[in-house]
């Protein structure tokens, strides 16, 4: 981190995305009241975290494999469902907060065991041909979403519910405020964390750091690189499937929410820098924070939500053009 | 060398002015044998007159000319290639071209032949009638995977976003015509200029970008079509969710005018097909594929790359956009899904069924995917205990078919064959 942060390149990145942040809070301030400045900060602040959750993954997975898994929004769906299956499975009579915490679990285990399959089984004979693994990830997507689609239905679930600590309100500021939006915050940061603590002090971290500068270079030194590479997808999935199974005691399960949360992950990590992992959680918070302002703007002025997902492109396109590269990539 | 330059170019016109030719021929003896009509005269009772011999239940007149003329091709194409070559134009040019022609003479007989079997007439309901709306998509669904293919198979450049052209070519076409009363014409032209324009947007801003990012701009780009189109703030303009319904000209409607949309949408295929590989044939067609192959290199040697990839950009963007176009005339109307993923994926996947960077490949790729989609429709497998409704899970088997290709056959049908036929060949 000291390193990095005396290059130019990174503070100056830094700075970009610091004034940005400041000049949405004062935009907040300049036109809501402070009870709604605190609630529009908070729904980004959630919403952000979701994002982090499904984006993580692809962005350390791309940094390392060079493979963009198009497929990572479909984890994120597929953990909803298993939480939403373990969750009912439970005989009659077990508490709901132990429900929930299986379902948690569940999801994540799910969502491990079915990334190493996949990276085994479909990614691991195509490293030869990179863009057909894009190509794949694609119609892997498409494949589990009808699947999903073929045995739940394609009208989606009804959110489970959370335990009684987490199904409520509390009052912050001068607006309402459910505590299970404080969970998934809570949620998306304790990863945040986590994972940047396991890149930064393990040992692990350490060669996937390296295999994101180098791979062939961690491979000559006597690292089995394919089992890191597996282990490392298989973190990605895991963590989205997780995000799927937080978020669905509040967006419930439907087909579609792969898709709508891969496009989101996918401008995350332009905005980030695509192989950048403190990239993706800054532009994570970034790209919540401008969805709940725009939202609260065009739910105030419009009447309808529409502006908030063309604005994060809006935003993407125009980091982009200052940044081919987005904020924190790698300078190609 | 010059000399047999020449005579190949002249033999390729020699062959396609033959082949239009033959095309004449059914209807010529349409209107001579038709049944005489007393008291009217002009155009339309000339025509009518035709209609009455190509119109008739079960077998034709037309349709027999035009199998048999199917067949000569077939069997001059296959003479010429089997003799030696004595620098005859027309037989260089057979065979080079003739088997496109024969495929192009057999899909023109096609309707006819349905009628035939079916006892059925090839201008009102029933089965052929049907069976000529599966292919008119088909067609559409070509141009489509046709344009995809110009810009991942040959030009390297990989587009998540092809439904934008599509979609907004359906909109376009059916907006102007609903809301501003657009002659056909200007909304068709309009249109494609729409798709020039979205073309050089994504240009300009995509293409500076590197390959990966293009893919996931171009992405992102198509969603905020798809988000605008099923939006309820603009449900008087468009519709929202249901999309919307406008009237065509009677001869370009496809409820009464079949036949007539079956040869556009046939002509305007083979006219995409061949604009393709005349590009590709080219010195630009030639850059792109270097492009492709190695950029850094291709930018070494002097040329602007950025220029030659904006160039198949625009080009595949006219394409697509004329596909859209197509489908909205054909359907009559458009909904949010002409932009959504589904118009993205499947040109991919035909594309890559078929054989990328193959001339014929995408557009095989889509008769194979839509044939037999339309085949299993009603198919019910039973599996021991399990039973899986084709029809329904075509899409989830669409999904596992496109895995086990990229994953087994990366060089797609096309490819593979001809990587076969060069082994062979090679000895």
């Amino acid at each position: 981190m000291t390193t990095k942060l005396r290059s130019g390149f990174w503070r100056q990145s830094l700075l970009i995305a610091g004034l940005f942040a400041i000049a949405l809070l004062a935009l907040n301030f300049l036109i809501f009241d402070t009870g709604i400045v605190a609630v529009v900060l908070l729904s980004g602040f959630y919403q952000g975290m979701l994002f982090f959750l499904v984006a993580a993954g692809m962005s350390i997975v791309f940094g390392l494999l060079d493979v963009l898994n198009l497929a990572q929004g479909s984890f994120f769906m597929l953990g909803a469902y298993v939480g939403f299956a373990i969750y009912n499975a439970l005989p009659e009579g077990t508490p709901i907060t132990v429900r929930f915490v299986a379902a948690l679990v569940g999801a994540v285990v799910f969502g491990g065991v079915l990334g190493a399959g996949v990276e085994i089984a479909l990614l691991r004979p195509l490293y030869v041909r990179p863009i057909f693994q894009i190509v794949l990830t694609f119609g892997l997507a498409t494949a589990i979403t009808e699947l999903v689609r073929g045995i739940y239905g394609p009208s989606g679930l009804v959110p489970v519910e959370p335990p009684a600590a987490l199904n409520t309100t509390i009052a912050v500021m001068r607006g309402q405020f459910e505590t299970y939006r404080l969970f998934i915050i809570a949620v998306g940061l304790v990863l945040m964390i986590g994972i940047s603590l396991l890149l930064q002090r393990t040992r692990l971290g350490i060669i996937i750091r390296a295999g994101v500068q180098d791979s062939q270079m961690v491979e000559a030194l006597g690292i089995n690189v394919r089992r890191v590479f597996t282990l490392v997808f298989a973190l990605g999935t895991a963590v989205a499937a997780l995000g799927g199974m937080t978020a669905a005691p509040f967006l419930g399960a439907y087909p579609a929410m792969g898709e709508q949360f891969l496009l989101t992950a996918i401008i995350v990590i332009v905005i980030g820098g695509m192989s950048s992992f403190e990239g993706t959680a800054i532009a994570a918070l970034l790209v919540g924070l401008t969805r709940a302002t725009v939202e609260q703007i065009s739910l105030q002025y419009l009447n309808t939500p529409i502006l908030a997902s063309i604005s994060i492109l809006v935003f993407m396109v125009v980091v982009l053009l200052v940044r081919p590269t987005g904020l924190f990539g790698r300078e190609a | 060398m010059t000399t047999s330059l020449l005579a190949k170019r002249s033999g390729g016109r020699l062959a396609l002015l033959l082949a239009l030719a033959l095309l004449l021929i059914p209807y010529l003896h349409a209107l001579a044998t038709g049944q005489p009509e007393t008291g009217s005269a002009g155009l339309a009772a000339l025509h009518s007159r035709a209609e009455s011999v190509y119109c008739a239940k079960g077998s034709t007149p037309t349709g027999t000319i035009l199998l048999v003329e199917t067949l000569l091709i077939a069997v001059a194409t296959l003479l010429a290639r089997g003799w030696k070559t004595h620098g005859n134009p027309l037989q260089e040019g057979l065979a080079r071209h003739g088997p496109y022609l024969f495929v192009f003479l057999l899909l023109t007989t096609i309707p006819f032949l349905l009628a035939w079997r079916t006892g059925s007439s090839a201008c009102t309901r029933g089965k052929a009638f049907f069976w000529e709306s599966v292919f008119i998509d088909v067609f559409i669904l070509a141009i489509l995977a046709i344009s995809y293919n110009l810009l991942f198979g040959f030009a390297g450049i990989v587009s998540f976003g092809h439904a934008a052209f599509f979609g907004m070519g359906a909109y376009t076409v059916g907006l102007l015509m609903k809301h501003l009363a657009f002659p056909w014409v200007a909304a068709v032209i309009v249109a494609l200029l729409v798709g020039v324009v979205i073309a050089l947007i994504k240009g300009v801003v995509g293409l500076r970008i590197r390959g990966l990012y293009f893919a996931l701009f171009t992405l992102a780009f198509a969603e905020v079509f798809f988000l605008l189109a099923g939006n309820r703030i603009l449900v008087d303009i468009t519709g929202a969710e249901d999309g919307f319904t406008f009237a065509v000209p009677d001869f370009l409607n496809m409820t009464k005018n079949r036949l007539f949309f079956y040869y556009l949408t046939l002509v305007l295929m083979a006219l995409a097909f061949w604009l393709v590989r005349r590009l590709m044939g080219s010195p630009t067609g030639q850059v792109l594929r270097a492009l492709r192959d190695n950029e850094e290199r291709a930018r070494m040697l002097g040329y602007n790359t950025f220029t030659f990839k904006l160039i198949a950009l625009v080009l595949a963007g006219i394409l697509a956009t004329g596909a859209g176009v197509l489908r909205g005339i054909a359907l009559k109307g458009a909904s949010p899904n002409v932009l959504g993923v589904g118009f993205t994926f499947d040109p991919l996947l035909a594309t890559i069924i078929g054989g990328i960077g193959t001339f014929s490949g995408p557009v095989l790729g889509v008769f194979i995917l839509r044939l037999v989609e339309q085949m299993l429709r009603d198919t019910v497998l039973t599996l021991g205990s399990v039973q899986i409704d084709i029809g329904e899970r075509w899409a989830l088997i669409l999904g596992v078919i496109f895995i086990i290709i990229v994953l087994a056959f990366p060089k797609g049908i096309v490819g593979t064959l001809q990587e076969q036929y060069r082994r062979r060949k090679g000895g």
